[in-house]
């Protein structure tokens, strides 16, 4: 049974294609059309607003700070050749921040007596273990140090302007910890005699 | 199969050079509403053929080609020009008839002499047809269940892709494929056409 019509073609497909694509309204839409669009300007075209490059820019930090943080976690674990005592970051006193003014600077002096005199003495126990590190561990892990430390500043920054903003205060936060997990985690490793030097 | 992206994208822009598009979009993009004018009506014939193909009911379509041409306008800093702005304006068309849909269900009945009174008076532009023919055929579209017909209007008349389509409608490839095959197996009963294989 031939099922095509003369010209090859499916007849469904013929008399679909047959139908034509355009149908006339029945009435001018265009008045009712015109008198709704003279309400309704058009919306400029989107552009990101200084506040959303700057989350944009914050969210770029955060995401370099977790990376950042876990290189050095993975270059410390690597260094280590046993588990000895560690200083766990729970252990570190927690960064609260303090209410202040909104003029109030939005940096570490922030997070309390407490904070600062763990973090110099974390400082100082890091800077001893970093002069023992490899040279090239020992750059990655000050490169991953002043990044942690360039997006704490930004956050700070941005806290500034919003100083409600809980989000900032979490991240902030968040990133101060970090900082302090890579301090603690550097200041954990065994003094230069005990070093593995296959790395 | 004989409808396909080149049909569609030379339907579509028909006798008109896609740059009057551009060139109208743009002038709209800045407010001119006489080149939004131009482009309703460039564009409304083929708007209403879809809108009320998918609804079957003059009143309804007309009322979402309405609103097709509003939101388009409130919308027209949001097109960035990556498809052809008939196609847009399909899509726009598309959710218009899917958000009546939503909210006032689809009636059983159709009104029963729309699509045949919208071929009384065919645009000079549509191509040559059967009268009779494209009648017996609109009238065989009426009947199928919406999702079959949505989908059949769609590929076979306006020529969209199933994946532009499933998109357009919110629904799977596959989901589309099989409603497709209904449809075509549907429209061969009620035409009188001999069985085909319409994978």
């Amino acid at each position: 049974m031939n099922e095509s019509t003369q010209s090859g073609r499916d007849p469904l497909d013929e008399a679909l294609a047959s139908l034509p694509e355009d149908v006339t309204p029945q009435r001018d839409l265009w008045p009712r059309i015109r008198a709704e669009i003279a309400k309704t300007p058009i919306v400029a075209p989107a552009t990101a607003s200084p506040v959303q490059s700057t989350w944009f820019r914050l969210a770029a930090a955060v995401l370099l700070v977790v990376v950042t943080s876990f290189v050095t976690y993975y270059l410390t674990r690597q260094s280590m050749p046993q588990p000895i005592a560690r200083t766990t970051p729970e252990s570190l006193p927690t960064p609260q921040v303090s209410p202040q003014p909104a003029s109030f600077s939005f940096g570490s002096e922030r997070l309390g007596a407490g904070y600062r005199n763990a973090r110099a003495e974390l400082d100082k126990r890091f800077h001893e273990r970093l002069a023992a590190l490899p040279t090239a561990d020992r750059a990655k892990v000050e490169k991953n140090l002043a990044d942690i430390r360039h997006a704490a500043d930004e956050i700070s920054a941005t806290l500034a302007q919003h100083p409600s903003d809980p989000l900032l205060q979490d991240l902030l936060m968040s990133t101060y910890q970090s900082e302090l997990q890579l301090l603690a985690n550097v200041s954990e490793l065994p003094t230069a005699g005990s070093m593995r030097t296959d790395l | 199969m004989t409808t396909g992206a080149a049909t569609h994208s030379s339907a579509l822009t028909g006798e008109r050079s896609p740059l009057s598009d551009t060139a109208l979009v743009a002038a709209a993009r800045k407010g001119d509403m006489k080149a939004f004018e131009r482009l309703y009506r460039l564009h409304s014939g083929k708007v209403m053929g879809l809108c009320l193909r998918m609804t079957r009911r003059r009143d309804v379509a007309e009322d979402c080609v309405q609103q097709t041409f509003i939101r388009a306008w409130r919308s027209l800093a949001a097109f960035e020009g990556r498809s052809a702005f008939g196609t847009w304006l399909h899509r726009i068309a598309v959710n218009e008839v899917l958000t009546h849909e939503r909210n006032h269900g689809t009636r059983a009945e159709s009104d029963g002499e729309a699509v045949e009174d919208a071929h009384a008076a065919p645009l000079e532009s549509q191509r040559e047809f059967d009268a009779g023919a494209v009648m017996d055929v609109e009238r065989a579209l009426a009947t199928l269940p919406p999702g079959s017909r949505h989908v059949v209007v769609l590929q076979t008349v306006y020529g969209y892709s199933h994946e532009e389509v499933a998109e357009m409608l919110g629904i799977a490839v596959g989901t589309c494929k099989a409603q497709l095959h209904r449809g075509r197996r549907l429209l061969r009963e009620r035409m009188g056409l001999p069985e085909m294989n319409d994978e």
